[in-house]
């Protein structure tokens, strides 16, 4: 059922994993892009805090002293931006003149001093040609001697806001990577999971009989059942065109048989004796040509109903014995070489085993006819045996036998060991056929000095036999 | 008015130390074949540095160092100015005013390093992996011994101000502390004092202009002076350069207060752009290293962390565990050291409170 064009075509289970897995990166590149963004916010926001209080603090410590202003830069605010352990710290204080008051002189807020500002509002910048966050303040003075907005503006480098934004970043980079990882192994299990009834489906049909033509019968999820139906669809109509190919065969065979009789009788009739000598060869030729010709027929007839008895008979409990022997009367004709010594041997037991006798006794006819056709020299044996488990038949003769390289081919149709005796060869197949109906086989075994054994097995009977 | 003064002192700071270069200069030619220059500027006495720098020698014999002496506020200037118009000042940068050197760095002066020595460093003393403390330095009262009689010696700040209040007469203008005009240690020490306690220093502070303190640019002069008799009383001086001199002088003893002991580790700093940074690194990796720390305990600085006190020194058994210790952070609280505004405000409360009384007759001769 594999099918073998489809070799570059990738398994389902591939193209759901690619897919799932770019859509999962995509997923987690955008999660590790927000975390990021998230995380750069939480940073800032949380220095920032840091950065207004700092500029407040030292808002509050602007103080007119004498008609001056003056400032005490409190120590706290510098202990408080120096929370952000290895940032480096700006400020400016600006008097009410717009002169700067201390801190460093070419510090700019990147908005006009007296903008409208929210103290809260940190903005970026760059001071000393590195990036930095700047906070400022405003404090008005109404004194009489200084009267007016002083300002206060503070920077901060953004090392230790970058290092918590990277932290944070990491951490939620390693969830989400986790996170990835567990839904890649869960979807690729759910994948394996649901295409498990695919498998099921392809190993019940590959594991099929080529002769069992009935509908599958597989449960399979809902989604499957237009290709299951299609299956059973093409089965169906394969069984059909079987089964009229095989009523064909019959009907020829049988057609044939009526018009094959009236030409045995009429050759019958002819006579030899009225016939010069090369006349009488002739003669003889065609008497065993139209001989083949009866038994070829028969053959088909007799190959024909053992298959569609397979198909429709119910198999029954019978004893192996007494068809074996119907079969060993049958098969040895009145007119056997007297010279030959035939003999037929059973056990008392009388194994028992579930089969149609009809079938079976045509398979056992088959094979002895061969023997006598093509093997006995001077002896046929058959014999009826059962071990623990199988009953068989064995078909003894003293002839040359098959070697063991054609035994594979002797139970194949219209083949035979000795091509130039124009067999039919259809006896080993119809045994075949029939053993394998019955779950048994049809074996050889090789040529010793008691001579060539075609052996029947089939597997024994053990229930009750009625 | 503070530009002025800055335009004013700045020019003649560095002219002077122009001049007083080549007097400050010394030069450690290197034991072997010479591989490389190193450039310390420094404001740590030469001989407090002389051991180490020689047993830096005998690890780096290709490296010849040459040595050269400010004061801390010359060389902020100089170092400041070489930053300005970026032509860095030397290879490794040593001062005992580490706002000093965190403004530095805070402009963007300083070269990070990072090593496995650097590592070790206390937190308190490193900043960005710029700055670093290599150094445990109380700020200790010294006082003569043949002066200063056994019951009157002072171990707290405020037996000290209570002690000039007592016996003013006794006292006037034998009281010598740093002129914070002049040194950076002497301004973040007060600094650091008035930001410990205020109404103590406020105290202290009057008593010592009322026995008429005498301010000096540095350590050195008032060790001299208390060890020759001209002053009985030290305040405020480094331990280490106390230790020392108590050292020498039998009659000279140190006291570690006892209600609070600042501590200052002195400061090392890498200019940025340095031409010998990788020198001025290693100097700094064999100061901060095992051995480095080692030579200093016995040779230079004599106090550490984590040792006790050393013997002879009149304070707690171990300063740290006692928790008197207030080490001065090394971080950007020290901005506000440097702040300007500050700076002038505070020596000019200063001066008015100290400088503006009479020199003491002794210092006329």
């Amino acid at each position: 059922m594999r099918p073998e064009t489809g070799r570059n075509e990738p398994s389902l289970f591939a193209r759901l994993a690619r897919r799932i897995s770019v859509v999962l990166g995509i997923g987690a590149a955008l999660l590790v892009t927000a975390a990021w963004y998230y995380a750069e916010t939480a940073a800032n926001k949380a220095y920032d805090r840091l950065l207004v209080g700092a500029a407040l603090q030292m808002a509050e410590s602007l103080s007119v002293e004498d008609g001056t202003l003056t400032v005490r830069l409190p120590t706290s605010a510098f202990e408080l931006l120096g929370l952000a352990e290895r940032d480096r710290i700006f400020y400016r204080v600006i008097d009410t003149h717009g002169q700067t008051l201390t801190g460093y002189d070419d510090l700019q807020s990147p908005t006009p001093l007296d903008a409208d500002n929210d103290v809260s509002s940190v903005e970026e910048g760059i001071y000393k040609g590195e990036p930095v966050r700047i906070a400022r303040a405003t404090r008005v003075l109404a004194d009489p001697a200084v009267s007016g907005q002083a300002y206060v503006i503070v920077a901060q480098t953004n090392e230790a806001r970058s290092a918590l934004t990277r932290e944070l970043t990491l951490r939620a980079t390693i969830l989400v990577f986790i996170m990835s990882l567990l839904a890649f192994v869960g979807a690729m299990f759910a994948i394996r999971y649901a295409l498990q009834p695919v498998e099921r489906l392809g190993a019940a049909v590959r594991r099929r009989d080529p002769h069992d033509l009935t509908p599958v019968s597989v449960d399979v999820p809902r989604e499957l059942d237009p290709f299951v139906g299609s299956i059973n669809h093409f089965m169906g109509r394969l069984n059909e065109r079987v089964d009229l190919l095989q009523r064909f065969i019959a009907d020829a065979a049988h057609q044939i048989r009526t018009p094959l009789t009236a030409l045995s009788a009429q050759i019958d009739l002819l006579g030899a004796d009225k016939l010069d000598k090369a006349g009488r060869q002739h003669y003889e030729r065609v008497r065993e040509r139209t001989g083949e010709l009866a038994r070829l027929t028969n053959q088909l007839l007799s190959h024909a109903m053992v298959i569609h008895r397979a198909d429709s008979v119910q198999l029954e409990p019978i004893s192996l014995v007494d068809v074996a022997r119907r079969a060993y009367r049958a098969a040895i004709p009145v007119t056997v070489d007297p010279d030959i010594v035939i003999s037929f041997e059973a056990p008392d037991d009388r194994p028992f085993v579930l089969g149609d006798a009809v079938s079976l006794r045509e398979a056992i006819v088959n094979v002895i006819d061969n023997a006598l056709r093509h093997g006995a020299d001077q002896r046929l044996e058959v014999r009826v045996g059962a071990n623990a488990e199988q009953a068989f038949v064995e078909v003894e003769d003293d002839g040359p036998g098959i070697p063991p390289e054609g035994w594979e081919k002797a139970t194949q149709r219209f083949a035979t060991s000795k091509s130039h005796e124009g067999s039919s060869g259809l006896g080993f197949a119809i045994a075949q056929e029939v053993a394998s109906a019955h779950g048994g086989t049809l074996s050889f075994r090789a040529r010793d000095e008691r001579g060539f054994t075609v052996v029947l097995t089939l597997p024994l009977y053990k229930g009750d036999a009625r | 008015m503070i530009r002025t003064f800055l335009a004013i002192i700045i020019p003649v700071l560095i002219g002077t130390a122009a001049l007083a270069a080549e007097d400050n200069k010394t030069r450690f030619p290197a034991p072997q074949t010479e591989a490389g220059r190193l450039t310390i500027y420094s404001t740590t006495d030469l001989a407090a540095m002389k051991p180490l720098i020689e047993d830096f020698q005998k690890a780096s014999p290709d490296v010849a160092i040459d040595y050269i002496e400010y004061l801390t506020n010359e060389l902020n200037a100089l170092a400041s100015e070489a930053c300005r118009k970026e032509e860095p000042l030397g290879d490794l940068l040593l001062s005992s005013s580490v706002d000093q050197l965190l403004k530095l760095a805070n402009d963007g002066c300083a070269e990070a390093h990072t090593s496995l020595e650097t590592a070790r460093v206390a937190d308190w003393a490193n900043w960005r992996d710029e700055v670093f403390g290599f150094t445990y330095e109380p700020a200790v009262f010294v006082y003569n011994t043949r002066l200063v009689p056994p019951a009157e010696v002072p171990r707290t700040h405020v037996e000290l101000a209570d002690l000039l209040r007592e016996r003013l007469e006794y006292y006037r203008g034998r009281v010598g502390t740093y002129d914070i005009r002049l040194s950076g240690i002497g301004y973040l020490l007060a600094f650091n004092d008035a930001r410990q306690t205020t109404t103590v220093f406020g105290r202290l502070l009057e008593s010592m202009a009322r026995a008429s303190a005498v301010a000096r640019c540095c350590t050195g002069e008032i060790l001299e002076e208390v060890a020759k008799g001209n002053l009985y009383i030290g305040y405020n001086m480094l331990g280490s350069y106390a230790y020392e001199a108590a050292l020498r002088h039998p009659d000279l003893r140190v006291v570690v207060p006892r209600d609070y002991t600042l501590v200052l580790s002195r400061g090392a700093l890498i200019p940025k752009g340095a031409k010998g940074a990788d020198l001025g690194a290693r100097f700094l990796d064999y100061l901060l290293s095992e051995r480095g720390q080692s030579i200093a305990r016995t040779n230079a600085f004599y106090f550490t962390e984590t040792g006790g006190l050393p013997p002879d020194v009149d304070g707690p058994q171990n300063l740290k565990e006692s928790g008197i210790a207030q080490p001065i952070r090394i971080g950007p609280a020290l901005l506000a050291v440097q702040d300007r505004a500050q700076r002038q405000r505070f020596i000019e409360d200063w001066s008015q409170s100290l400088i503006e009384l009479n020199s003491p007759a002794w210092t006329r001769e």
